[in-house]
């Protein structure tokens, strides 16, 4: 029986090991594991999120809206606020790319003028929902008791409110205003409906990553707390983070838009291109175009973090390796 | 099952009194009052205080919650500071509208959500998968008022004003004042557009949803042996795999209530409907205090008794699942 002479040519499944692994020689196996170093989570991530197409349309719609954000000064061919009253209404046209509004505006500046809220607030609400709501969540799940209870009736308190109507109110509450001040007032607004979202899914990981070995073992040796939460603890829950953060902005720049569309958000002469459609909706009869640059600001927007989000899930989700 | 449906109908009392004390204190908190708005041109400091003392304004507001509240037990939801109306009238009145709207919303999210995530998982990784996908994602991306605004371009200013771009023809019925419209044709063509504005944004996301959920379901062995046994496709994916994908579906449909009540705010403003949105942002914004209560009231009614009715929903798709 040649099974006999040649053993190792049989492939049998050993424990630990694939039925490959077990027909090469030891010494190939050892030399394998020597050039091809474990890679560490975020690398792969990275790798992964190369190879997806949807995630790299989605991050180059998000890096070239910071690009017209930034630049807007540069690129908007005309003033965003200044009216002219000679030229209202007027179509697309080479002088205006987007026409203007019913004040002579030209749209295409209010729009690349426009990015700039509406990516500052959907960012900024976003990291600032993270801030409050990762340290509470962190907190309530490591410690749990009491703490934790007391942290989640008020996270669940804030859950049953329908988002729409606490922002609302918190909007009518802060009174809207023009400027760098209305625009923190929308995204304290828009934070604040959205931390228990990060506080409840930070303590959902923190419940299972404490229970870990190697947590116990850092307690055993004396580690303090907070450097057990911020060493050991918040690195193995990012993930989860940060896919819910770039979905997250999607939506806050969607709830950015509704408020603004409802006259809640950032007050005029400041551009927003949910009061844009909102203001240009009552000419739709005679001018259709107005309306339609500004929606089609936001979706691409709305598109371009859902994409760039949707890929990350993607890459960074463990069972899919 | 009548004991779990009664516990669960108490539990609604806490939450009610929770959102509409929260409300009640965040309202007063506003600067200004609606008195102002009331009075108008005849504003004077003194006619100011008279107007409060009777409207009960310069209680306390706790003093002024439990006179609410003690009210509210006997079924009087208050008048409305700027209208004189009393609220629950107006609530009545209002309901259906937005009622009917939301159930057509969730009808069409579910007519395109249902057929496109079976297609996706069954065609996994074909064009058809692809293209069931991509149109969710866009779908996911457009805000209600955007497509509204298209819907609008389309069919109100494009096609020559085939859909009536706003106002309202009561569904027969459904008209407790004599003076309002109702017929079925005009209803429908006032519905339509509102109803395919909100439903879109909720069938995208229940596409992806349930697609990953049919994906996850048609692997398992129940759905192998179902096959092997001989049935035919049509009854494996709609009787076996589909009920069981419909369960965690179920679940996200009831926490996108808060989502909808929002959406119907945004669509009746953009397509002028006379329905609870409206109601209830005129009232945030003009601070008509007890219109304000009878919105957030109805709300918390509408959000609570909809969960009720999706953990009873789990029943009927999972035989097992049960409430002693």
């Amino acid at each position: 029986m040649t099974d006999n002479r040649k053993p190792r040519t049989v492939s049998r499944p050993i424990a630990g090991g694939s039925t490959q692994e077990a027909e090469l020689p030891s010494s190939e196996v050892a030399w394998r594991a020597r050039v091809e170093p474990s890679e560490s989570p975020f690398a792969m991530g990275l790798r992964r999120l190369r190879k997806s197409t949807t995630a790299l349309i989605g991050a180059a719609i998000v890096a070239l809206l910071l690009l017209v954000s930034i630049f807007a000064d540069v690129l908007a061919p005309q003033s965003p606020i200044a009216s002219d009253q000679s030229h209202t209404f007027e179509r697309p046209s080479r002088d205006y790319p987007f026409g203007t509004d019913q004040l002579g505006r030209d749209m295409l500046s209010r729009i690349i003028h426009g990015s700039r809220i509406s990516l500052a607030v959907g960012v900024s609400s976003v990291l600032l929902a993270l801030f409050v709501g990762v340290p509470f969540g962190m907190i309530a799940g490591y410690y749990g008791g009491r703490v934790d209870s007391v942290i989640m009736r008020v996270m669940d308190l804030i859950l049953a409110f329908p988002i729409y109507l606490l922002a609302i109110i918190l909007m009518v509450i802060f009174a809207p205003t023009a400027g760098l001040i209305g625009t923190m007032k929308v995204t304290g607004a828009i934070a604040i409906v959205r931390i228990p979202i990060y506080a409840r899914l930070v303590r959902g990981s923190v419940l299972s990553i404490k229970e870990k070995e190697y947590i116990e073992a850092c307690r055993a040796v004396g580690v303090r707390d907070w450097k057990i939460l911020l060493r050991h603890v918040l690195p193995n829950c990012l993930a989860p983070i940060i896919v819910t953060t770039t979905l997250g902005i999607a939506t806050s720049i969607i709830v950015e838009a509704t408020l603004s569309f409802l006259g809640l958000g950032t007050q005029p002469p400041t551009p927003s291109w949910g009061w844009d459609l909102k203001a240009n909706v009552a000419f739709i009869q005679s001018n259709p175009w107005i309306s339609l640059f500004p929606g089609l600001a936001i979706f691409v927007t709305v598109l371009g973090f859902n994409l760039f989000g949707d890929g990350l899930r993607d890459a960074l989700d463990p069972r899919l390796k | 099952m009548r004991t779990y449906i009664l516990k669960r109908l108490l539990q609604i009392i806490p939450t009610i009194l929770m959102i509409t004390f929260v409300v009640f204190v965040m309202m007063r908190s506003i600067p200004g009052d609606p008195v102002v708005a009331l009075l108008g041109d005849a504003y004077t400091e003194e006619n100011a205080i008279k107007a409060r003392h009777e409207y009960g304004l310069d209680k306390p507001v706790m003093v002024q919650y439990f006179i609410w509240l003690g009210k509210l037990a006997q079924g009087d939801w208050g008048s409305s500071i700027l209208s004189g109306r009393p609220v629950l009238k107006d609530v009545m009145l209002r309901l259906p509208v937005t009622l009917e709207l939301i159930v057509l919303s969730m009808a069409v999210a579910l007519a395109i959500a249902i057929p496109a995530a079976i297609i996706g998982a069954l065609r996994q990784n074909t064009w058809a998968d692809y293209t069931a996908t991509s149109v969710a994602m866009i779908g996911v991306s457009i805000p209600e008022f955007f497509l509204g605004v298209l819907l609008l371009l389309v069919f109100s200013v494009g096609l020559g004003g085939m859909l009536p771009s706003s106002g309202w023809v009561y569904l027969p019925g459904t008209c407790q004042t004599v003076v309002c419209a109702a017929g079925l044709w005009g209803n429908t063509q006032h519905v339509l557009m509102p109803a395919v504005a909100l439903g879109v944004g909720r069938a995208a996301l229940l596409t992806r949803l349930l697609r990953a959920s049919m994906l996850e379901v048609i692997r398992t062995e129940y759905v192998t042996t179902a096959r092997a046994k001989g049935l035919a496709e049509r009854p494996v994916i709609l009787k076996h795999a589909l009920k069981n994908a419909l369960i965690p579906t179920v679940t996200v449909m009831g926490l996108q209530v808060g989502f909808l009540i929002g959406g119907a705010i945004v669509v009746e403003t953009l397509f002028a409907m006379p329905g609870l949105g409206t109601f209830g942002i005129d009232a945030i914004i003009a601070r008509d205090y007890q219109q304000v209560q009878g919105f957030a009231l109805i709300t918390a009614l509408a959000f609570v008794f909809i969960n009720l009715l999706v953990d009873l929903t789990y029943t009927f798709l999972d035989p097992r699942i049960r409430y002693a």
